[in-house]
């Protein structure tokens, strides 16, 4: 995909979703559950916890986001009556799509300036990045290994019989997974091994680190890791999609996809 | 047959007609393992992800206070999704028929979206007796009767209020999802499901205490906490009040919509 198509599937994407309130529903929900976290952390006086409290919601509403567009990108265009133009035009769909995704994602980590006002303008509390080019990379990373685990979901939808229970599925069993909030070690032994195959679990250990005081020890292996895993969710994605569409080409059956 | 009588049996037959549409549209959107490892599974994490926070606090106490609330809670995120199933009747272009029918359009909502509230005690049910346990929290058999009572308050109190939002959401259903959302995280953050009450300033308070799930959920936690059917009983008894005064103001405010539809002719179709 040349750059200048990309930017232009980018930015029809940033201007769609503007103009469609519902789908920037993570701004509305990531203040709150800042205020959820952040309630629970000071009533049980542990301050030390604000900047867990802060991250926590901005990787879910990465994840809420990408899972939210990864459903129902193809879904809109099959509403529309779109898809079968799109899929003629020269563009490799699968590429159409991983822009997209990567508009919406990005477009996401806005929630970080909401829930750090939350935090600050709620609760007085002034939560800092304690190394913040660790903190830019490692945010910046883990958008783009979350539009290329999107890219793999939007596959998926396009198989699962109901798209929205899927969506609504793949929510919180992977903020746990992911430890999001709560670090994976404090998860049940034999379920810490899956953790790993999570993204979400070493993003989330790149951003503590980053906000936390100190040394930051051990993020070049889960910077690696992040990066692996949005690369393998990529790939395992873009290779789904072009299979299906092959497939739907052969048989007839673009518009029931 | 006088006149009240016959209101009666008329209100009957709408809603049970109207949550014959219900069971359907339940049905077609899920099958019982979609419903089982589907939705029931993600609100079991979804209450583990909280009840962990109390572990990683260190805190047997807020551990227990913290599975309990966000167990009943989801109930409560169910029975409010009538606020996004209200608007589906624009996307479906029927809302214009409704409006045009003899019979009072609130009570079509009230039946139209029974399903979730009655899913909803499912999922709370199942998480308090069986998710619960694993965190500290047990209830003895003969108490199991009173919570399935309080739950079903809890959640049929929520789905009046619930009720209400969707009468506005019918106006703007694009925004139908954000004030779902807002409305039931917003319920979780000051009716006590996180924090007490009492950790809320006099105004957020004041908010809490018209939302009855705030009061269900005191009641729930009395009843986890052996405490006298008095100290059971009057939360339950203010989560009923609150419950029914919401789903009076949810008719008035349907009743209000649709005389206003029907002069600018605003029940079009919409997505």
């Amino acid at each position: 995909m040349s750059p200048t198509l990309f930017w232009q599937v980018f930015r029809l994407q940033v201007v769609m979703t503007l103009r469609t309130p519902d789908t920037l529903h993570v701004f509305v929900t990531a203040p709150l559950y800042t205020t959820l976290f952040l309630a629970i952390t000071e009533h049980a006086d542990r301050r030390d916890l604000a900047g867990f409290a802060v991250l926590a919601p901005v990787l879910m509403s990465l994840w809420s986001m990408a899972l939210m567009a990864g459903g129902e990108l193809i879904g809109h265009e099959r509403e529309r009556g779109t898809l079968e133009a799109v899929v003629a035009t020269p563009a490799r769909y699968s590429s159409v799509i991983a822009a997209r995704i990567a508009a919406v994602t990005l477009l996401s980590t806005l929630s970080l300036a909401e829930a750090w006002l939350v935090a600050w303008a709620g609760f007085g509390i002034l939560v800092t990045i304690a190394h913040p080019a660790l903190f830019l990379l490692g945010l910046l990373l883990t958008a783009a290994a979350m539009a290329g685990t999107a890219a793999c979901v939007s596959a998926l939808f396009v198989l699962a019989p109901s798209a929205r229970i899927l969506q609504n599925t793949l929510s919180f069993p992977f903020f746990l997974l992911g430890g999001v909030l709560v670090p994976v070690d404090y998860l049940p032994h034999w379920l810490q091994p899956a953790s790993k195959a999570v993204f979400l679990s070493w993003s989330a250990r790149v951003l503590r680190a980053a906000v936390s005081p100190g040394p930051s020890h051990g993020t070049t292996g889960a910077l690696l890791a992040v990066v692996l895993l949005g690369l393998a969710g990529f790939a395992a994605g873009t290779l789904l999609i072009d299979r299906i569409l092959r497939r739907v080409r052969v048989t007839g059956t673009l518009a029931r996809m | 047959m006088d006149i009240t009588a016959s209101r009666v049996v008329d209100v009957t037959r709408v809603v049970r007609a109207a949550a014959a549409n219900a069971l359907a549209d339940f049905r077609a959107t899920y099958t019982w393992y979609s419903w089982t490892f589907g939705w029931l599974g993600r609100m079991l994490c979804q209450v583990t992800f909280f009840a962990l926070i109390g572990s990683f606090l260190h805190s047997a106490e807020q551990t227990r206070y913290l599975v309990l609330g966000n167990s009943v809670a989801t109930c409560v995120i169910e029975a409010m999704t009538v606020v996004v199933s209200t608007s589906w009747e624009r996307a479906h272009g029927t809302l214009a028929l409704l409006a045009a029918a003899p019979s009072e359009m609130g009570w079509v909502f009230v039946g139209r979206s029974l399903q979730w509230p009655v899913s909803g005690c499912g999922t709370s049910l199942v998480a308090l007796l069986v998710l619960d346990p694993l965190f500290g929290v047990h209830f003895a058999a003969a108490q199991v009767p009173v919570l399935v009572l309080l739950v079903v308050l809890t959640a049929f109190g929520t789905y009046g209020f619930g009720l209400f939002l969707g009468a506005f959401v019918l106006a703007a259903p694009a925004v139908r999802n954000i004030v779902y959302n807002a409305a039931f995280l917003v319920t979780m953050a000051i009716s006590g499901v996180q924090v007490p009450t009492g950790y809320w300033p006099f105004g957020v308070r004041l908010v809490a205490e018209a939302l009855p799930a705030t009061h269900g959920l005191a009641a729930v936690r009395a009843l986890a906490d052996g405490a006298s059917p008095a100290a059971i009983t009057r939360p339950a008894l203010y989560a009923a009040v609150t419950g029914v005064l919401w789903l009076t103001a949810a008719l008035t405010a349907f009743r209000l919509s649709a005389q206003r539809a029907r002069r600018h002719d605003g029940y079009e179709f919409a997505v």
